[in-house]
């Protein structure tokens, strides 16, 4: 047996301090206040609570507070122990075996054993339940209750990235039998059945969202706050003037025009947190004449991330090669060793009449409410007319859009995505070709694609950091995406709240940490 | 009166069911795959597939349109694809929202507007005109969201204060409810009393410039008397009519000041409708939109009788 168990070492030399701290959650606070309602402002509402079915980020953000898988997607990008204590994984690296957390208990009051934690993946991963989460199981051939204690996981290949997996982004852990009830998907939205640190109090659509704290909640002191109301304010004015008056604790801001109105005022604190957003401007082979690497290359060597990342988002980001900022020390390639990331208007006039394009004509598509998208394209057709590409921008739909996307019918669009803090969740369904992954640049690259195989094989976390490293040095060459730039996670809270945290998925986990100071 | 009534009502289910079709439709001409946005950017077409049948989207337009009806003629407006609540209770409770708004603020642009459009018109070319055209001036040109975005950064700055956001009914806490829906109904009706102004007054100088006015002058008739007895009872029934309108427009502008102000209205209600491309609910709530507006356009119709007994429904 190669005993893994819950250390899964990764190299962390160089991380910032904050993230030095790989806790569930957060950091508990020593002298935290207890007790206590903290009113959260959200700009964006969930559709729905049900975390097997809906896909919307705005549903994941709050539900990780409620809902619990065996794992927690910690901010350093490591697999860490969540429901589960322990795990081996046999030589061949087909079988998990994951020892539980004791004394887990159901928001019904019912004790979490084995046989939940079964049912719930099983339901999960079965593609006739219809959840979005089913795809990334697909090489889970087994889920078995061992003994009360103890969950056995069968793989049909060997998969690296399966903690991660496993974490709570889609499904968590439900009791056994939990979808027999003919309204089982609609109750989520009105009564909790998780583990977590929060049960649901009640949830008017359009309206708020209220958490009371598990007084049954399996972590020792935690958490701090009674209660959470969590208010949908769609509309940034309004936040921005409930912020100021109290009315709201805390609240994430996305545009900068925003969160400058806020920097300066008395009793309010900005902050700012690595995400593992990625802006990226995508390039679909399927248009011509995008299926040139000399073109694709040409264009990002016109393009000046930094400019494009300070038009568009007042600098509240950071520019990036080809991995998201939260995620760079531990997975990503460094900057230095990647083709493509100075601009060169000279090479890239080269490359564009190599390819017999003098005068280029490109038609660029961004989508309607995404609003860096404006100035960032703008920006982005000055640049590119320096090499003599003429850009012609179009706005969509999301919706449009989405339909686009997944038809393979791109183009040259800007894009806007996140992931869980892992390498194959972030790579594989994106860039390896089709039909084991999407591919849906339509970039065909066999060598990526072995790659991206051979990092789902490994699990020997120092050696999958050196498969992905030569993934991207492939894709910065070969140029499907061209990676602009993450925006920070901006947070805004009241002088009083305390030990919030954000995590980079930009999901409320740091809730359950913070307190509010009397 | 039976007779007409029950020719109009005959006429309105007929309107409705086209409106129905046409709802319908237009839902679904919306673009965006409703599918694609439940499952994400990066779903698997299995389970888009699943979806697809799970939601009856998969038949043809016809059958579905016929399933979403039939069910709709036994009251049943169906279920919420996101959310999976009942769509019926979801709209009639944003449909009381909205009603309050709108009522509040009809009463308000009535009550502010047609006396302004009457000194107005009374004193036209004069100062008090010349101050109330720049207040309808503007009242016309100001886009709601804007008034509404001011009244609340300038009451927020100059009083610190900002209206709660977790909506009360008035029947939970009538003075919260007031609080709540104060700045809301100010920004709708201001807007609505200068659009009021402007054509009581128009009415009201049309009058005074007509014969029979001339007539009563001559004869000594004060302008007091003369403005009660004759001159508000000709513009009653262009004013009614007018009402109707206006009420359909504040219907409109409530979709803005909802969103602004956070409140669990009808508009929010299709605004994320629309954004998650929920089909049954946004179906549900435009159908009640179209039922209310019909249902304004024929208590109108029947006021006009009881204001003037010349006019026969019939």
């Amino acid at each position: 047996m190669q005993a893994l168990a819950a250390a899964v070492a990764l190299t962390m030399a160089s991380l910032p301090a904050r993230a030095a701290t790989a806790d569930l959650y957060g950091p508990k606070a020593a002298d935290a206040v207890k007790g206590g309602t903290l009113t959260f402002g959200s700009l964006v509402e969930p559709p729905g609570l049900d975390p097997y079915h809906q896909a919307a980020d705005g549903r994941i953000r709050f539900t990780v507070l409620m809902y619990q898988g065996l794992f927690y997607e910690s901010e350093t990008g490591e697999a860490m122990p969540l429901l589960a204590s322990a795990y081996e994984v046999s030589p061949d690296g087909l079988v998990y075996t994951i020892k539980l957390r004791e004394g887990v208990k159901f928001h019904t009051g019912q004790p979490m054993t084995a046989k939940d934690v079964a049912y719930s993946y099983n339901y999960l991963r079965d593609p006739k339940n219809g959840s979005p989460g089913a795809g990334d199981l697909t090489l889970i051939s087994s889920v078995d209750a061992v003994d009360d204690g103890t969950v056995r996981i069968t793989l049909s290949k060997p998969n690296g990235a399966l903690p991660m997996t496993l974490g709570n982004k889609y499904g968590g852990v439900v009791p056994a039998g939990y979808f027999d009830a003919a309204d089982a998907k609609q109750a989520f939205n009105t009564k909790s059945v998780g583990t977590g640190p929060y049960k649901l109090a009640e949830f008017k659509p359009n309206s708020h969202l209220a958490l009371v704290k598990n007084d049954a909640y399996w972590e020792e002191g935690a958490p701090y706050l009674d209660r959470i109301n969590i208010l949908f304010i769609p509309n940034s004015a309004s936040m921005i003037v409930a912020l100021r008056n109290k009315r709201v604790d805390l609240a994430l801001l996305t545009r900068p025009q925003d969160i400058q109105q806020v920097v300066k005022a008395p009793g309010l604190v900005m902050e700012r947190w690595p995400s593992l957003n990625q802006k990226a401007l995508d390039l679909g082979s399927e248009l011509s004449p995008l299926g040139d690497p000399r073109v694709r290359e040409a264009i990002a060597l016109s393009i000046d991330k930094d400019e494009i990342m300070r038009a568009s988002v007042g600098g509240y980001g950071k520019v990036i090669g080809t991995m998201v900022p939260a995620m760079q020390d531990a997975w990503g390639a460094p900057i230095d060793q990647l083709a493509n990331q100075k601009v060169d208007i000279e090479k890239a006039k080269k490359l564009l009449a190599e390819a017999g394009h003098s005068n280029l004509n490109l038609t660029l598509t961004t989508i309607n409410g995404y609003d860096w998208m404006d100035p960032a394209a703008v920006t982005m057709k000055q640049q590119l007319a320096r090499a003599g590409i003429n850009l012609n921008i179009q706005r969509v739909d999301l919706g449009v859009w989405i339909k686009n996307f997944q038809s393979k019918q791109m183009g040259f669009t800007f894009n806007d995505w996140a992931t869980q803090p892992d390498p194959h969740l972030l790579f594989y369904r994106h860039f390896h070709k089709a039909p084991e992954g999407a591919d849906f640049r339509n970039w065909n690259n066999a060598e990526a694609s072995a790659l991206l195989d051979q990092g789902l094989g490994e699990t020997d976390q120092a050696k999958r950091k050196a498969i992905y490293v030569d993934f991207q040095k492939i894709l910065a060459q070969s140029v499907p995406t061209v990676m602009l730039f993450s925006a920070d996670h901006v947070s805004v809270r009241n002088e009083n709240v305390m030990n919030y945290q954000q995590h980079p998925t930009g999901w409320f986990f740091g809730l359950a940490r913070a307190y509010i100071k009397k | 009166m039976g007779g007409y009534l029950a020719r109009r009502l005959a006429a309105s289910a007929v309107t409705a069911f086209v409106a129905s079709i046409a709802v319908f439709l237009i839902v679904r001409a919306v673009p965006g795959d409703v599918v694609a946005q439940m499952l994400g950017q990066v779903s698997d077409p299995e389970a888009a597939a699943s979806l697809r049948g799970f939601l009856g989207l998969d038949q043809p337009v016809w059958i579905q349109y016929g399933r979403w009806i039939s069910a709709v003629l036994s009251g049943d407006l169906g279920t919420s694809w996101t959310g999976g609540r009942p769509v019926g209770p979801a709209v009639f409770e944003a449909f009381l929202v909205t009603l309050e708004i709108g009522l509040l603020t009809l009463a308000l642009a009535t009550i502010v507007g047609v006396p302004l459009g009457i000194i107005s018109g009374i004193y036209e070319g004069r100062w008090p005109d010349n101050l109330i055209q720049i207040f309808n001036l503007l009242g016309l040109a100001a886009p709601v969201f804007w008034t509404g975005l001011m009244l609340l950064v300038a009451v927020s700055s100059f009083a610190g204060w900002s209206p709660p956001l977790i909506y009360v009914s008035p029947t939970e806490s009538l003075w919260d409810n007031l609080s709540i829906l104060m700045l809301p109904i100010l920004s709708l009706g201001l807007l609505q009393a200068a659009a009021y102004s402007q054509f009581v007054r128009q009415n009201v100088v049309t009058s005074l410039n007509q014969d029979y006015v001339r007539t009563a002058r001559a004869k000594g008739v004060t302008i007091r008397i003369l403005f009660f007895k004759h001159i508000l009872k000709n513009i009653l029934i262009p004013l009614i009519t007018f009402m109707g309108l206006v009420l359909v427009q504040i219907l409109g502008g409530v979709v803005i000041v909802e969103t602004l102000f956070s409140i669990p209205g009808l508009g929010r209600l299709l605004i994320s409708a629309i954004e998650t491309r929920d089909y049954p609910m946004l179906q549900g709530a435009l159908l009640v939109v179209v039922v209310t507006a019909m249902a304004v356009n024929l208590i109108i119709d029947l006021l006009y009788s009881v204001i003037d007994p010349r006019v026969r429904l019939s």
